[in-house]
């Protein structure tokens, strides 16, 4: 193992686009937006931008959007892969190229139309036909029916289930706790429309076993963060949220959303590779984090990232979130913006920003404390997380 | 003369004909206009839907239990159907008992009723000839459909000298009510015929998303065709390993995939590891709900399928299942799943048979009806079908049959061999219904090949119960 090193950068800049069901505007334009308000929140120019990265789902390219922006010269773009397990994972390059010199002030961005334009939800023929090997992977289960990320988190959230007495209520508290966040944030697509349990019980099947409820929104919108390094982090106007960890992980056996043929089909492995290192970087353990955002585009796998970050031992999430453990007050607030159920699906690249927040200080959620932010990236898929905090050590 | 003796000499008349044509006993043999062949089971299968390799694909019918290609004994009556413009012979039986009726102002028909026996399978090539008797006649009845006469013809074919097949065949005549007169009160609420409700998927028309098939995986593919469930085996260490690829996780070992090395035919029995029952949004070529299991095989790997012939209810981690290959075309066949009893374990229920629907489309009505060669305008004319007493164009007896011997034999598998089907049609199924066929099994028997089932089988549309027809089986164990 490669000695742990200092903390070297920060997320100096947060900006968005309403969240929204129809934008009515160009992916490329949220991007550029949002890019522009997170560059006005950090206080640079477009000309101090050196890098960018995003998601290789993301349609727009690094030299688009430069263009758009008017940055002349790029030393450094990336794109992550493995859909919205590349949330975290584009601070962590971002961090990686600031360390290294590679750039100095590098934004991370996500603009889609999700909603409005191509829905994830939807059967993705195109992603089973692709001549690659996701398009191979894709062949042991689209042809037989299993093709919509629902029906994918279903297959292991039955597993899960079978394994460890967990029930569908258990996976309705995650749901009522984001809508109970989302109803106090203005920017939040269900602002002011809290649910009860009763209420996700009674919603539809979408998968068997996930209701309607237990499904992420399907949102347009845009998120952009600007990293830099700490030296000139203490130049911005806004308070720095100091990146104290940032990893990247993938299992054995890993497929993009259908890891089924591991020995054990009740954890996130992958999420486990990134805990083991987020804990090591930052000289951390589950107990100090006020607060987290998990990425919940399902929350089966709410209660598996809690198993899988060490908050509690596996199987016993459906314990642990009980009694309002997980909303505000509570031992662990998760997800205080909302998170994806209930603010917005921007692929987790929200979920960061809310974290940033939090570290400031100026969240409509706020998590009372200064003990450090967790965030993670997409589940089922290799993934990615953030510890974040308001000094570097 | 008053009314009541004008139709009692009427009816004594019809009576006295059809004792006349009783008498006859068997027509002379009509000869079919071609043999047994492929282009016409081809045509026919295609309308029906019915996939069963055994009609169609010959590579596969010759490893079957039929040695070779044979016709859906279903189409039977098809090869012999008098055709478009060739009139049926006025001698015929069935030609004469129609004149009588249709003298006698009973102009509008429909079939009730056929029982249906196969001696044995035909295969392309044979020529087959039909003599018909008439068996009796009763009337005058009311009828939903207004006032009629039922008569049974019975109908043999033969092939050479040799009787391959029968049927009893009932048909009502009846007079179709003035526009505007009162219906029977027990009469079919015709008036109810709503058009189906928008379903997620066209029932069984949605082609499935196709793998992308690798040099490495095409033996996987290429073995579902030939009904075999193959799991790569390292050719160095022998480890199992789904879903397979160029090197082996466990030694390293670079794989060398031929047509009959680097992989294992495993039994393809094994237990649901896991389940989801999919509702939402559609699935190409799937209908909703959809249950998907993967399956643990006993040689220990895992293999994901579409669990079929089973309620969504009765899935559960831990059931055992044994592989279905479900053809989807010559160059496609998919694996899934189907319940496996164990031992004398019997799960309740699981001798239901799956539901089938059908989408009865203008479209199918009038291309099932010509596959069928049943040209009776009935079924493809909308202007004619009303003017017979009918709200629209509706499905012909000879698709109901075909579609009981697809239903069951979706479920019984390939290799089952149908032995008889009777079928009784209850309310008219109009273009622009849906049929919904349910069905279990009433008797099971050990049998030669297999076992003997007697399945009972019921086919509703919007106006209720249309097909009620029994039919008898035989369900091999072997690639069931």
């Amino acid at each position: 193992m490669a000695p742990v090193r200092l903390p070297a950068a920060a997320i100096v800049g947060i900006g968005a686009t309403e969240f929204s069901k129809d934008s009515g505007r160009s992916e490329l334009r949220l991007a550029a937006e949002a890019v522009r308000a997170a560059l006005d929140d950090a206080g640079l120019r477009a000309a101090d931008v050196q890098g960018l990265v995003t998601f290789t789902m993301d349609s727009n390219a690094e030299v688009a959007l430069a263009r758009e922006l008017g940055i002349a010269e790029l030393t450094f773009f990336s794109q992550i892969g493995y859909g919205g397990g590349a949330a975290c994972a584009t601070v962590h390059h971002a961090a990686m190229a600031v360390a290294t010199g590679a750039a100095d002030v590098v934004v991370c961005y996500r603009a889609l139309n999700e909603r409005s334009g191509r829905r994830f939800g939807q059967v993705s023929v195109g992603a089973a036909q692709a001549a690659t090997s996701a398009g191979i992977d894709n062949g042991w289960h689209y042809p037989m029916g299993l093709s919509t990320p629902a029906a994918t988190v279903a297959m292991a959230a039955r597993r899960y289930m079978h394994a460890f007495g967990a029930t569908s209520a258990d996976f309705g508290i995650v749901a009522v706790a984001d809508r109970r966040h989302a109803a106090t944030n203005p920017e939040a697509w269900f602002f002011g429309k809290p649910i009860t349990l009763a209420d996700h019980q009674a919603s539809r099947w979408i998968a068997e076993p996930l209701r309607l409820l237990d499904c992420c929104q399907e949102s347009d919108g845009a998120v952009a963060l600007v990293v830099t390094s700490l030296e000139r982090a203490r130049d911005v106007a806004a308070t720095p949220a100091v990146i104290r960890a940032a990893a990247q992980g993938s299992g054995p056996s890993q497929f993009t959303m259908t890891s089924y043929y591991r020995d054990e089909m009740t954890g996130l492995p992958e999420m486990g590779v990134v805990a083991r290192q987020l804990w090591r970087q930052a000289g951390a353990r589950p107990g100090d984090i006020r607060t987290a955002i998990l990425y919940d585009h399902f929350t089966p796998y709410v209660l598996m990232q809690l198993e899988e970050l060490g908050f509690c031992p596996p199987g016993e999430a459906r314990h642990f979130i009980a009694g309002g453990a997980i909303e505000m007050g509570g031992r662990l607030p998760l997800n205080p913006h909302g998170g994806q159920l209930g603010e917005a699906y921007i692929h987790g690249m929200n979920g960061i920003a809310e974290a940033v927040r939090q570290v400031r200080g100026t969240s409509v959620n706020q998590v009372p404390g200064d003990g450090p932010v967790l965030v993670t990236a997409g589940t089922g898929v290799p993934t990615s997380g953030l510890i974040l905090a308001a000094s570097a050590g | 003369m008053r009314a009541g003796e004008l139709a009692k000499e009427t009816a004594d008349v019809i009576r006295a004909e059809a004792d006349r044509i009783k008498a006859l006993g068997e027509s002379a043999p009509r000869v079919a206009r071609d043999p047994v062949n492929l282009p016409i089971i081809e045509n026919w299968v295609e309308a029906i839907g019915d996939t069963n390799p055994v009609y169609t694909d010959a590579a596969y019918a010759a490893a079957s239990v039929h040695g070779g290609l044979v016709a859906p004994p279903a189409m039977t009556q098809v090869w012999t159907m008098a055709g478009l413009r060739r009139a049926a012979e006025a001698s015929d039986p069935t030609s004469q008992m129609v004149a009588v009726l249709e003298d006698a102002g009973y102009t509008s028909v429909v079939a009730t009723n056929s029982d249906h026996v196969f001696c044995r399978y035909l295969r392309p090539g044979e020529l087959l000839s039909l003599r018909v008797s008439l068996a009796n006649l009763i009337g005058p009845k009311q009828t939903a459909l207004g006032e009629g006469w039922f008569f049974t013809t019975r109908n043999t074919w033969y092939s050479g000298d040799e009787i391959v097949a029968t049927m009893d065949f009932r048909i009502l005549k009846f007079r179709p009510p003035a526009t505007g007169a009162g219906r029977a009160d027990d009469a079919v609420p015709l008036a109810k015929v709503q058009p189906p409700a928008t379903l997620p998927i066209a029932p069984d028309a949605g082609p499935v998303i196709r793998p992308v098939v690798s040099p490495e995986t095409k033996f996987f593919w290429d073995g579902l065709s030939a009904g075999q469930l193959r799991i790569q085996s390292c050719a160095v260490c022998g480890t199992l390993r789904h879903p397979p690829g160029p090197m082996c996780p466990a030694c390293g070992g670079f794989q060398a995939i031929t047509a009959d090395s680097g992989y294992v035919v495993a039994a393809g029995t094994g237990t649901v590891f896991s389940y989801v029952v999919h509702h939402h949004p559609p699935v190409p070529g799937k209908r909703l709900p959809l249950v998907i299991a993967l399956v643990e095989l006993d040689e220990g790997v895992r293999v994901l399928g579409e669990m079929r012939h089973v309620r969504p209810d009765q899935v559960g981690i831990g059931l055992p299942v044994r592989i279905e290959y479900l053809r989807i075309d010559k160059d496609l066949t998919i694996p899934a799943w189907r319940p496996r009893t164990v031992a004398r374990d019997h799960v309740s229920g699981l001798d239901d048979l799956p539901e089938m629907v059908v989408e009865v489309t203008p479209t199918f009505v009038v291309a099932s009806a010509l596959a069928t060669r049943d040209f009776t305008p009935v079924h493809h004319d909308v202007g004619l079908a009303v003017a017979n007493g009918s709200t629209n164009i509706f499905v012909n007896i000879l698709t109901d049959t075909g579609l009981v011997q697809r239903f069951i034999t979706q479920w019984a598998g390939p290799q089952s061999i149908v032995r008889e089907i009777s079928l009784r049609l209850g309310v008219p199924c109009y273009a622009g219904d849906t049929l919904t066929f349910t069905g279990h099994v009433a008797e099971r028997t050990p049998g030669q090949h297999g076992d003997r089932c007697l399945v009972k089988v019921i086919g509703r549309c919007s106006l209720g119960e249309h097909i009620i027809a029994t039919a008898l089986l035989d369900v091999s164990g072997s690639r069931a």
